[in-house]
Order: C-alpha cells, then structure tokens, then sequence
C-alpha cells in the first residue's frame, strides 16, 4: 500500500478536497481511493513552580493523569470521552519543563481550558505545586519545535544579566550561538490555513 | 504585537510575596499588573490605605517576556460598597491610578453604572448573584466607558466557586453582549496567575467571542488605565500640572493674580470693573 501526503488549503471548505480526490482517481485510474486528514494540534506547555529541584523526576504519565483528572473535573463525561480518544503526551523535558500535547484540531480548545485549572501534579507520590502555562499551539511537531529553539533561546537572553561568574557568562553565550534546529524546512506549504489563524494569534 | 495587562493583584503587608508574584506575571507576559487595595468601609470608619510607593518594591523591575521593557506596576483602589454613602470622591482617591467598586445591591449597581466615577466595576465571583443585570444600567456604563471584571483566581481555588464564576460571568456576557469586559486574576500567591493566552482560552468557556476574550486581557485593559488617567483631567482634553516655581516669577505674583484670561481677550475686565 502506497501513502502520498498531500498538503492542501483546507479555507474554502470541502470542495478542494472534492476536486482533489476525483483528480487523484482520474490520475492513477483507481476507483478505491479516499482520501483520509490526520489533523491534530499540538499544546506547546511550560510546567512553572516555584522551586526548580521540584521538578526533577516529573513522568509524563503523571502529567497524563492529572490531565485526565482536570479535563473529567470541569467538562464531566464528555471531557473523558474526548480526552480518550485524541490525547497523548507527546514530550516531557523534566530540566526546563517543557511539555508537548497532542489532541485532535476539533477538541483542542476544550482540553485546552482544562489545562488552566490544573493547581498541582501528583508524581511518584509526591504532590507538586505547580501550574501550566501554555506557550504555542502548533499544528504539527516541527512547528512547535522551531518555536521552542527561539523561546529557549530568549530564556537564556533573559538569563545572561543574572550571571555571576564570567566562567557562567560564557556558558551561556554559547549556548545562545549553538541553538539551532537541524533540517529546518522553511517552506510556508507546510501548514495550511487554520494553522496560520493559530500562529497569528499566538505571535507578540 | 498586544500588550498583555492583569489589573488586580491583591495587595499584601509580605513584600516578598508581592515581589514574586510580580516576576511570575513578568514572566508569563505580562507588561502591566496593578496592586489591588481592597477597602470595605464600616458604618463610619473610612480610612483609605495610602499606597506604598512602586519603588518600594523593586528596585529594578523584572523585564516582560518577549519584550525589552520592564513590567510596569501601578496601584488600584476597590471600595466594597452596600451603601450608597460608602463610596465618597475624595482627594484621597486621586493618589491611586485605577479606581474601581464591588456593588453588592440593585440599587448601588444602578448607580455606579450610571452616576458614579469609577473605572471598573467587579463582578461577584464569591458568591451568587443576589440581584439580575438589567440591560439599562449595563448599556449605560458602555457608554460611559466603564468596564466590568471577572476575576478567574477563585475559579482556580474551589469548584464550587469555579460554579459561581462561571455562572455570573455568562448572565454579563448575555447582558452586555461581550463589550467592555476585562478579565483579571485576584491572585494572592504567584502559583493563581495563569498566562494571557489561558485567559482569553478561559474567556471563551465564558462565552465570549475569540475577539472579545483576546480583547479582555489586552486592548480592553488598556482603556481601563486610559480612563483612569483622564479622571483627572476636564472630558479627557485639558489636564492642569503644577508648574515649577522660578525664583523671578514670585515678584511678579501680585499683578499677575489680578490678570484673568478675560483681560487678555478683551481691553477691559468685566470682573474687576463691577467690584
């Protein structure tokens, strides 16, 4: 079985996708085809507390739990039904607390404003006072990945005047050079439309 | 590029506890917080608490996230009033920069709507309602250009308050159809401040418009502090400032006090003739 991933303007609704697929059938003289959209947002969150040590074992099950708990709290039976099917934590960086949500494009918003009411994650026992702080909502992983090499790369902007040591300084200028991600493609075909609107939204 | 604005800080005596929330906000975002002072005047006990300097606080501002400025605190005074003569103008309130009142009957949400100089309006979050919004008064205060607020920390802490939240919150959205609504957290430790782009997520379980709840924490709070400057000028378009006095100008103080503008118009004064 052969899969082509065709990147499409999904703004005028679903006559584009219509005329895709009778094109496509035409094209390879084939009449089972179909055409299926994958489309998913992902949540680009910050885990803040107030001690930094706190931070150090957090698991992505324990984020995964606490979710589910927050999302069955404020949105009841039809929250868990949605959070079942599209959820997934998808990266957990437990230094900078970084943590990276896939859901589906239909539900993000109601996942989303569960988030906010989050006040505590419980991890190996432990309960960690704490809230999220959603920085980006991305329609795919590379999109969330170039933003987050730029906000990293403004953290360490902001960390340079705190620096004591020249030793410390110097450290940290590097690290500000050696932020880059590899592979970077930076065609505008790789989002559509709606992930514009995000984006836009989202930029300062 | 929006300028993101959490106008109620509740104030405390620990300056530490002010300091951290204050980094917290800067950052998440945000360019401008506002340090509440609560009042709730007794019967006839009225002290108004004198604000603590800025610069008391910090003696360097931490910077706003993603800008190079840094985070700008101002001070903000609320009167919770359940009687019309809690709520006096007095010289007192000019050292604050935002003015705002908690109604807690019919009759004083009426009159603060319509009558009285305030800047924002709050919404109990506490409690249930104890009175409807009528479109009347709400209409009124949009045209005056005062605001209702919504404070989302007691939403955080409790569900049964998040309940009571939610239920004001969506009665004023079908009141006054989303206008000049801001949202702001009444946070008392850092951990209950949530970013700008939560809130305005936060604003759509309210019911608003993605428009209107984006609008909530940036451009509507910035017309808060716009108002809160011209209290203090004639309709927004004259403001008098003290202006420094010169050694040589104090010989000529004596005719210059008889002069009035009419002498400048005119050859002769109609004030000084009749006297």
């Amino acid at each position: 079985m052969h899969v082509l991933e065709i990147w499409y303007d999904s703004s005028r609704g679903n006559e584009g996708k219509e005329l895709l697929c009778a094109f496509l059938k035409k094209l390879t003289n084939r009449s089972n085809l179909s055409l299926f959209c994958d489309l998913s947002r992902y949540l680009l969150c910050e885990v803040c507390v107030p001690d930094r040590s706190s931070l150090q074992l957090l698991e992505d099950r324990s984020i995964y739990n606490t979710l589910r708990a927050a999302v069955k709290r404020a949105h009841g039976d039809y929250g868990s039904a949605l959070f079942n099917i599209g959820v997934i934590v998808k990266y957990l960086n437990a230094h900078t607390g970084v943590v990276l949500i896939r859901s589906r494009k239909k539900h993000y918003r109601l996942i989303w404003s569960a988030l906010s009411f989050i006040t505590c994650l419980e991890n190996r026992g432990q309960m960690v006072q704490c809230f999220l702080n959603c920085l980006h909502v991305g329609g795919t992983i590379r999109t969330c990945q170039k933003f987050l090499v730029k906000y990293n790369r403004q953290q360490l902007h902001r960390m340079l005047p705190d620096c004591k040591t020249d030793a410390e300084k110097q450290e940290v200028r590097k690290a500000i050079l050696s932020c880059s991600l590899s592979n970077v493609r930076d065609e505008e075909a790789d989002e559509d439309g709606s992930d514009d609107d995000d984006d836009d939204d989202k930029e300062t | 590029m929006s300028v993101f604005m959490d106008l109620n800080i509740i104030s405390s005596n620990d300056k530490n506890r002010l300091k951290s929330i204050i980094e917290t906000a800067a950052h998440l975002g945000y360019s401008t917080v506002a340090i509440n002072y609560v009042v709730e005047p007794q019967q006839k006990k009225q002290e108004i608490p004198k604000p603590q300097s800025v610069s008391d606080i910090f003696d360097k501002f931490p910077i706003v996230q993603g800008k190079s400025s840094p985070i700008k605190v101002l001070n903000r005074l609320t009167i919770i009033a359940s009687d019309a003569s809690h709520f006096r103008p007095t010289n007192e309130y000019k050292s604050f920069d935002l003015v705002a009142v908690y109604p807690k009957t019919e009759k004083l949400f009426h009159a603060a709507c319509m009558t009285f100089d305030v800047d924002i309006i709050c919404i109990a979050v506490a409690e249930k309602q104890p009175f409807h919004f009528k479109r009347a008064p709400v209409n009124g205060a949009i045209d005056r250009g005062v605001f209702f607020e919504t404070c989302y920390a007691a939403a955080i802490r409790d569900t049964t308050m998040r309940r009571y939240t939610i239920a004001n919150a969506i009665s004023l959205m079908e009141v006054c159809k989303g206008k000049n609504i801001i949202m702001s957290s009444g946070a008392e430790r850092p951990l209950e401040l949530r970013g700008p782009y939560d809130i305005a997520n936060l604003g759509l379980v309210f019911s608003l418009s993605e428009g209107d709840a984006k609008a909530a924490v940036s451009t509507n709070c910035r017309a808060v502090l716009l108002h809160g400057e011209t209290r203090a000028t004639a309709s927004g378009v004259v403001y008098t400032m003290k202006k420094p006095k010169t050694p040589q100008k104090q010989e000529e103080e004596s005719p210059v006090s008889k002069k009035c503008m009419r002498c400048s118009a005119h050859s002769w004064c109609p004030v000084l003739t009749a006297t």
